[in-house]
Order: structure tokens, then sequence, then C-alpha cells
């Protein structure tokens, strides 16, 4: 491009058009976050499914996985943001977005570990308990601790999120569509038994991230091979 | 009566920079170089004509041991830039 050359006024307008494309299109997401979470979060799903509906233990709680991801997740994202020549507005309101959804997340797992122990405790304060008690009587009264039902249903919910504003956002659809299906999953979610709940979000996983992350993946792959 | 265009953005890699910039926060002088096809030289020097006229910031430093040089649009290279696509209009509507 020389800076000689001079312009008719559409010209310009045709100039201004495709350099703004050209930054538009420039967006190089990897996708190995997303087929990261996509992956760990849908086997640790369907492993606690299996675990639960055919009642045994592979020995050790499959979420440390989720845990252990976040150390290559922060060497892809310093990786990235090495490699990235350019950064738009929507990036840092975008990494908030998805920082809260981790912080959000790790919130619901504390108060799922915590409440029903502190629960417990207040309610015995009381003067009272809660127990399981069978219908038929085929069992004696056991006593409960009381637990959020339905738990992972509120995990279902918090995936879609920020699954849709990046969607939205970055017009991606894949991410648009899979964050729709999500919230459809997560109202099923609300009217199935627990263990189905983890199936409903090994699913939500996979369409959220896993298949996006595939796409964004040979998207970046091609972009790679032109630059070759 | 119409505007007369800005001789500063009326030049075609000058507004190819500009209009790169304009759609996001910062690029890297390798990113604008490579979007324009422009040689580094030509560049360098179009880049410091829109530094001068305060239209572009530019950041240099180091990375990994390696000079980077950053671009940023200033807002009064937003506004002129709006003023120029204004007055393009302007002359297409005629045309």
């Amino acid at each position: 491009m020389s800076d000689e050359k001079k312009m008719t006024e559409q010209e310009s307008l045709d100039l201004i058009t495709n350099m703004i494309q050209k930054a538009k299109s420039s967006y190089h997401d990897t996708g190995i976050g997303s087929l990261l979470w996509g992956t760990v979060v849908s086997i640790a799903s369907f492993v606690s499914y299996f675990e639960r509906t055919y009642d045994f233990s592979i020995g050790f709680d499959i979420w440390l996985i989720v845990l252990a991801a976040i150390i290559p997740q922060i060497i892809f994202s310093i990786r990235e943001k090495k490699a990235n020549q350019v950064k738009k507005y929507e990036d840092d309101a975008l990494n908030s977005v998805w920082l809260v959804f981790g912080l959000s997340i790790f919130a619901l797992n504390f108060y799922q570990i915590v409440v029903p122990g502190v629960t417990s405790k207040f309610i015995q304060e009381d003067g009272w308990q809660m127990t399981k008690h069978y219908l038929d009587g085929s069992k004696p009264d056991e006593v409960l601790i009381p637990f959020p039902p339905s738990f992972y249903s509120l995990l279902i919910l918090l995936y879609a999120f920020p699954t849709l504003v990046t969607g939205v956002v970055k017009k991606f659809k894949p991410m648009l569509f899979g964050a729709v299906i999500t919230y459809g999953l997560f109202i099923g979610s609300c009217f199935t038994r627990s263990e189905y709940d983890w199936l409903l979000g090994g699913v939500a996983a996979i369409i959220c991230w896993f298949i996006p992350g595939i796409i964004l993946r040979r998207k970046y792959l091609a972009q790679q091979k032109k630059h070759v | 009566m119409f505007k007369e265009l800005d001789p500063i953005l009326h030049s075609q890699l000058r507004l190819a920079v500009v209009s790169l910039l304009i759609g996001v926060k910062e690029a890297e002088f390798t990113f604008i170089r490579e979007k324009t096809n422009a040689t580094a030289g030509n560049l360098s020097v179009q880049v410091q004509k829109l530094k001068d006229a305060g239209y572009i910031e530019v950041t240099k430093q180091f990375k990994d041991n390696y000079p980077q040089t950053t671009c940023k649009i200033t807002p009064k290279g937003i506004e002129a830039f709006e003023a120029y696509v204004q007055a393009l209009q302007q002359y297409l509507k005629v045309g």
C-alpha cells in the first residue's frame, strides 16, 4: 500500500470498510481454553453420573481435574496474550465475565460444602432435625443432613451465562446456540432426578465449550495455515 | 458548502491505519503492517505523521527482549475520522 496514491471519495470509503472488516476478522482465539474446559467439565460430569447411577467410586473426587485445569489455562492465557497482536475493546469485558463466572462456580461449590453442615448445626440448636422417613415403613427413619436439592441445575444455569455473553458480543453462533440449549437443559434438569443433572451438565459442557472449541480451533489453524 | 477532506487522513496508508485502529483498543505495528501490506519504512513514516497530528498514540516497549511498537487511536483521532467520514458521505451524496 503506497501513501502517494490519490484516492477518489468512493475509494476512500471502500478502503475504510475493508480495513474495519480486516480488524473485525482478526480475532485469534486458539480455541484451546474452550476445548480444555469443555473436556474436563464434561468428563467430570459424566463420571459423576456413572458413579451415582451404578453406585461405584473411582477412588478420588473427579472434580479435582477441573481444579487442576486452572494451571494449563493460566499458561495458555499468558501465551495467547503474548501472541495477540491486537487488543479489542470487548476483550477486557469478556475476560472479566469469565473471571466472575469462575469465582461464582467456586463460591457455589463453597456454598454446597459449607451450608449443609452449618444448617444442620443451627437446626439442632433450635431443637429439631431433618429425617428421612420411608412412607411404606420398610426401613427405619434416618437423620438427614440438609442439602441443596438439584444443586447441579444451578451450575448448568451458570454455564449458560458467560457462554451467552461471549456468543452475543463476538457474534459467535455456536456459543450463542450452545447457551440457549443450555438454558433448556437447566429447565429440564429441574424436573429430573439429581443423577440425571450430571448427565445434562456434561451435555451442557460439550455444547457450550467443547463443540465451539473445535470450531474455534479449526478456524485458528486455517488462519495460521494462510500465514505460512 | 463542502467540508474539505482532512489532508492527514486523505492518504491511502494513513487512512488504512486509522481505519484499522478505529475498531480496536490497540494494535501492534506488525499487525498494522500485515493488514496494510505496507513496507516497514513507509509505515513508520506515516505512523509518525499520524502521531505528530495527535491522531494516534505510539508506545514503544520491549516484549521478550524484542522491541514492540503499539498504536492506539486518540479521542482527537476518532473525532477527525468521524469528520472525515461525514465529509466523504457529503461528497458521495452529491456525486
